[in-house]
């Protein structure tokens, strides 16, 4: 069961402004998505036997070094960040 | 009070030296500015997709060899599950249960075998930086590439801990897959430490020390927690399974709040990331291009050149000495010659271990032996041998500038017995006491001639002439 209340801490963790008559439709999405996972858990076929699924394997990237990012760039969705640290919150 | 006897496994976090990090192409150079070696990649931008590291994989897999573990032909990766600042993307890529390596051991010199259970290949987080009651991270550290190697609880003692560690940085060192800087970093350990009563076969319930930066802590850390528990069971009181770390202030271990409280990680296959096969003839040659491994050099040398257990030790302690020494031991008939040398003079010269370590000497073992070859000849003594290698080691001169062709003639009769004369004239009380019936004296007195000669005279011709002039 997902609350209108909670739609509403996550919208403000995310930073996402919600319509107030958008609420009920994200709830039932929310449950719908939760609900899914569910589906996924009650399936029990797995054994112990690994299965490689796509059959890929060795995708190797070579130790080649490449310029990183711009420290304004990493930083720029950061609120504060002028000290060229990513601040941590005390508190969610 | 009963006898107790400790119980410990270690894990260790090795930081391999990579030029680039573990799913992308930032830089792993350590020290620079804050978030400057960073990307979307490894800060966890949703969207971005890992690559993982041919060479990490290598790496790895060289460390497994080089600690008697088997190579798994199918590994894969996993995301462990925490939310802490220092992990962007609130999972770490790291390996479940199928881990590149199983099933080594590293051998102690007492013999006994520390069974290694995995050596599994993962991210390292990024690094929290606490600020006038703030927190920042900076995440140039965040995906570096680690191995953590895990043994079994088969360490009996704060010492063979120590030894363990010390070994496991000797081989990682020689197999040069990372520097093993403790005070870096570079090298981290936990322990996971138990007690039980001597000769109770049952494992007691153990807890964690997190975060062993340097040896002397590490020693202090397993002290207090063994006297700890002790002190519980003795009290009839339980030990509780629980996570701790050492408080560097107060010299004990406390229990530590956060992250390490959750111990559901939730783990489940990473599926941005394909599974690692290795072939065994791909092992084979990995195991093949692995060097001459401490075990087998110190087998070596004590076998095949007869150098003293203790003497072997100390050249097999650093990489580049032993280098140095094999180079310089091929190109003598007494290969015991050089090791002396080095362990005494050179040595001499090199105070702290990161000098010895990087073994910057401006002889070559080429020249070395040159001058070893003079020796062994009966061209020069061994007074020569020491002062022109004393010679060598401050200008860096070739043999030849330093010893010319008179010094290889020694010093001739007549002028032997002129100095001989004057010594004996100049030191009385030493000849005194050498007719009294003091034979020590005597040694004062060729002592003398060979100073007088700057070593160059036949210690047997120079006993012979004093003797007739006594
Ligand atoms: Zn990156």
């Amino acid at each position: 069961m997902v609350t209108r209340e909670e739609i509403l801490d996550i919208a403000l963790l995310a930073k996402l402004s919600v319509d107030e008559e958008k609420l009920d439709e994200l709830t039932k999405q929310m449950m719908d998505i939760i609900a899914f996972a569910d589906t996924i858990n009650a399936y029990e076929g797995q054994t112990g036997e690994f299965d490689n699924i796509n059959g890929l394997s060795n995708v190797f990237r070579e130790d080649t070094v490449v310029a990183s990012y711009p420290r304004e760039q990493i930083l720029k969705n950061v609120d504060g960040g002028e000290n060229g640290f990513f601040p941590v919150k005390k508190k969610m | 009070m009963r006898e107790y006897e400790l119980v410990a496994g270690l894990e260790t976090h090795v930081e391999l030296s990579t030029k680039t990090k573990i799913f992308c192409g930032c830089t792993t150079a350590f020290g620079s500015e804050p978030n400057t070696h960073c990307c979307p990649i490894c800060i966890g931008l949703p969207g971005t997709m890992p690559k993982l590291n041919r060479q990490a994989v290598r790496y790895a897999i060289m460390a497994g060899l080089a600690t008697n573990c088997e190579i798994n032909p199918i590994a894969k990766m996993d995301r462990k599950n925490y939310v802490y600042p220092d992990l962007p993307k609130a999972y770490q890529i790291s390996q479940y249960d199928r881990p590149l390596c199983s099933n080594g051991y590293i051998q102690l010199q007492n013999g006994r075998k520390i069974r290694i259970l995995r050596i599994h290949i993962e991210e390292d987080a990024g690094k929290l930086v606490h600020e006038r009651g703030d927190t920042y991270v900076d995440y140039n550290r965040g995906g570096v590439p680690l191995i953590e190697i895990v043994t079994e609880p088969d360490i009996r003692s704060i010492d063979e801990a120590i030894e363990y560690v010390e070994k496991l940085q000797l081989i990682m060192r020689y197999i040069g897959v990372s520097d093993v800087k403790m005070q870096e970093g570079s090298l981290r350990c936990d322990v996971n430490i138990s007690v039980r009563p001597k000769g109770a076969e049952q494992l007691g319930i153990r807890a964690e020390i997190k975060n062993m930066n340097s040896f002397a802590f590490m020693q202090k850390a397993m002290q207090y927690e063994f006297e700890r528990q002790t002190d519980l069971l003795e009290s009839g009181e339980q030990v509780v399974q629980e996570t701790r770390r050492y408080n560097t202030d107060t010299g004990e271990t406390e229990p530590m709040r956060g992250k390490e409280d959750a111990h559901d990680y939730r783990y489940f296959r990473e599926p941005d990331l394909v599974t690692i096969e290795t072939a065994p003839q791909e092992v084979e040659q990995i195991k093949a291009a692995l060097p001459e491994l401490p075990d087998a050099k110190f087998a070596r040398y004590t076998e095949a050149y007869g150098l003293s257990e203790t003497d072997a030790n100390i050249l097999i302690k650093y990489r580049r000495v032993a280098e140095f020494f094999d180079a310089a031991a091929k190109l003598v008939q007494t290969p015991k010659t050089v090791s002396n040398l080095i362990i005494t003079q050179i040595f001499r010269r090199l105070s702290t271990e990161e000098q010895k370590e990087a073994f910057e000497i401006v002889v070559t073992p080429q020249t070395l032996a040159e001058l070893i070859a003079l020796r062994e000849s009966g061209k020069i003594n061994n007074n020569l041998l020491k002062s022109t290698l004393e010679q060598m080691l401050d200008t860096g001169k070739p043999v030849a500038a330093l010893i010319d062709e008179k010094d290889l003639g020694g010093v001739d009769e007549a002028t032997l017995r002129e100095i001989c004369r004057q010594v004996v004239a100049e030191n009385p009380a030493a000849v005194q006491d050498y007719r009294g019936g003091k034979e020590a004296a005597f040694k004062a007195l060729i002592g003398g001639v060979m100073k007088a000669t700057r070593g160059k005279a036949n210690a047997l011709q120079a006993t012979e002439i004093l003797k007739s002039l006594l």
